[in-house]
């Protein structure tokens, strides 16, 4: 499969048709302007494009993904976000959507808020689990770790998350999905605080 | 955006001209997968122009000698780049020479990145426009390189030998204007110096112009506007004299405070992590009067956030990116009495 073949062309097509939502969802989860999230994803894509060779199979190809989107928005926050030369009109179409907020969240606002008390280091890895509901080994791969480091370090932050939440049944940090179950392999219905880590 | 989205709900944004658009546009550029590693990592490396950490093993810890207007009452944000290592001014005389530089007139400086761990960098030269990448990488990773390589031609083959620095590397052709040499380890690295936008005999003759230099001397190589470890930390201490001062606060010398850490040569990246802890410390400090029902600690420290506006390294970093912004929207907040949402992850802190 050489750059520019059909090929070449037609994998990227269906990474970008399988992927798309979830890496602009990344995105949007964590910018404050949702017409931020164009550029994430433009940039990520564009990543893809040009290493379409390098990018593992599936079910690698998310977390690989993800880990693309987490440097480009890293880069983005520290200024280097010079706006994507691309996607002006998924640009423009972000900045007027307004999602209902009342649906179709994976997480409760008072987990989204105790969440936001934990370290930078806390933050990422739950959001990782929560938010994209991925494993330690996923998430080792999106943050370039070993698992071994992750999953001690994922523990520790849902330790310090559930100190932080109030009294009850354990939370499991997501609404219960309101529109037919979640994408397979993605963003379990219930990704639980308590899941056992594999 | 907050609340959280769910994917499935970005799959019914009306966003689907935007996403058919994006698409195509990606598809329409050229794809030139030809300069980065082989994934032999684990996580896609950073590409960014101006990204620049540099020298992850001269990673210097430049400790913020009392500043007590930070909180004394908060705990100040954990600094980022791990534990002080030796600054690269103390390099050792027999330090390997694994790096190498462009001293000829005319071509400028204009992307440095060092990766952590010892796992290379890169340094990249523009005139006009032509362009020369320098890269070193771990000889672990030769073997890899090279049979990466290899593929630019068809049928795949070896490189065409060319002396580099005094051994024998291997070049590629990307087009009549664009090649590649890869060069066989020494000191425990492999270089590959890629030329574009100038035809081989210039490739080749910029190839003998190279210089092989320790860590020392690659500091010694960069532009002024870089921040080499040696001058790290008066550039800090100057950012944090600049912050005391627009915020109205004292440095006080003599208190133990948690060192602020960087390994950014970019004064934007350290000034982001200067100013960032500074910031988080102030927004820590106000979250906990907050909870402790002191008002005046609070006041405290929503003026100093709101004195932000007018700390000199924010200033200095505006034109470049958004970083400011971000200190200035939680500014804002804290003045509303709010505490940001996410605000650790925001500055990167």
């Amino acid at each position: 499969m050489s750059p520019g073949s059909g090929a070449h062309e037609d994998a990227f097509r269906r990474l970008y048709a399988a992927h798309f939502d979830a890496v602009l969802g990344f995105a949007l989860r964590r910018v404050d302007r949702p017409e931020d999230a164009a550029d994430v994803a433009a940039d990520t894509f564009l990543v893809a494009w040009r290493r379409l060779a390098h990018v593992p199979a599936e079910p690698e190809a998310r977390p690989w993904l993800y880990g693309v989107a987490r440097r480009v928005l890293a880069n983005h926050r520290r200024g280097d976000g010079r706006r994507s030369a691309l996607g002006d009109r998924l640009r423009r179409e972000l900045a007027t959507v307004a999602p209902d907020p009342s649906t179709d969240v994976v997480q409760r606002a008072d987990v989204t808020a105790a969440m936001g008390r934990l370290s930078g280091r806390d933050q990422e890895v739950l959001e990782l689990h929560l938010w994209e509901g991925l494993e330690p080994r996923e998430i080792a791969e999106v943050l370039g770790l070993t698992t071994v480091v992750v999953r001690p370090r994922l523990s520790r932050a849902r330790a310090r998350l559930r100190a932080l939440l109030p009294e009850g049944p354990e939370p499991d940090g997501s609404e219960p999905p309101r529109n037919g179950p979640a994408p397979a392999g993605h963003l379990p219905s219930t990704p639980q605080l308590t899941r056992e880590e594999r | 955006m907050d609340p959280k989205i769910s994917d499935d709900a970005v799959g019914r944004l009306p966003i689907a001209s935007g996403r058919a658009e994006l698409l195509e546009e990606i598809m329409s550029t050229p794809v030139t997968d030809r300069t980065t590693a082989p994934d032999t990592a684990a996580a896609p490396r950073r590409r960014t122009v101006w990204l620049v950490p540099l020298a992850a093993a001269a990673a210097v810890a430049v400790v913020a000698t009392g500043p007590l207007w930070w909180p004394s009452g908060g705990e100040p944000a954990s600094a980022p780049g791990g534990p002080a290592a030796q600054s690269g001014a103390e390099a050792a005389a027999d330090a390997p020479t694994y790096r190498a530089v462009l001293d000829t007139p005319g071509w400028r400086v204009t992307h440095v990145y060092e990766e952590s761990g010892g796992n290379g960098g890169e340094i990249s030269y523009r005139r006009g426009q032509t362009s020369l990448e320098v890269h070193w990488r771990p000889g672990s990773l030769y073997d890899d390189y090279v049979e990466d390589r290899r593929d630019i031609v068809d049928p795949p083959a070896d490189g065409e030998p060319v002396e580099v620095l005094g051994l024998t590397a291997q070049l590629w052709p990307y087009s009549a204007d664009d090649h590649t040499v890869i060069r066989p380890v020494e000191d425990g690295f492999l270089l590959e110096v890629r030329g574009s936008g100038m035809p081989r005999s210039a490739f080749e003759d910029l190839l003998g112009e190279l210089r092989l230099v320790d860590e020392a001397g690659f500091e010694q190589a960069l532009p002024d506007e870089f921040v080499t470890a040696s001058e790290r930390d008066a550039v800090v201490e100057e950012m944090l004299d600049g912050i005391a001062a627009a915020s109205g606060q004292e440095r006080t010398q003599g208190e133990e405070q948690p060192p602020i850490t960087s390994d950014q040569a970019d004064r934007y990246h350290l000034g982001a992590e200067v100013a960032g802890q500074v910031a988080c410390a102030w927004i820590e400090e106000f979250r906990a009067a907050n909870q402790a029902g002191d008002q005046q600690r609070a006041q405290e420290a929503t003026d100093v956030l709101a004195s932000s506006r007018q700390w000199p390294v924010l200033l200095d970093m505006d034109a470049r990116g958004d970083y400011p912004e971000a200190v200035w929207d939680y500014a804002d907040q804290v003045a509303r009495g709010e505490v940001p949402e996410g605000f650790r992850g925001g500055l990167g802190c």
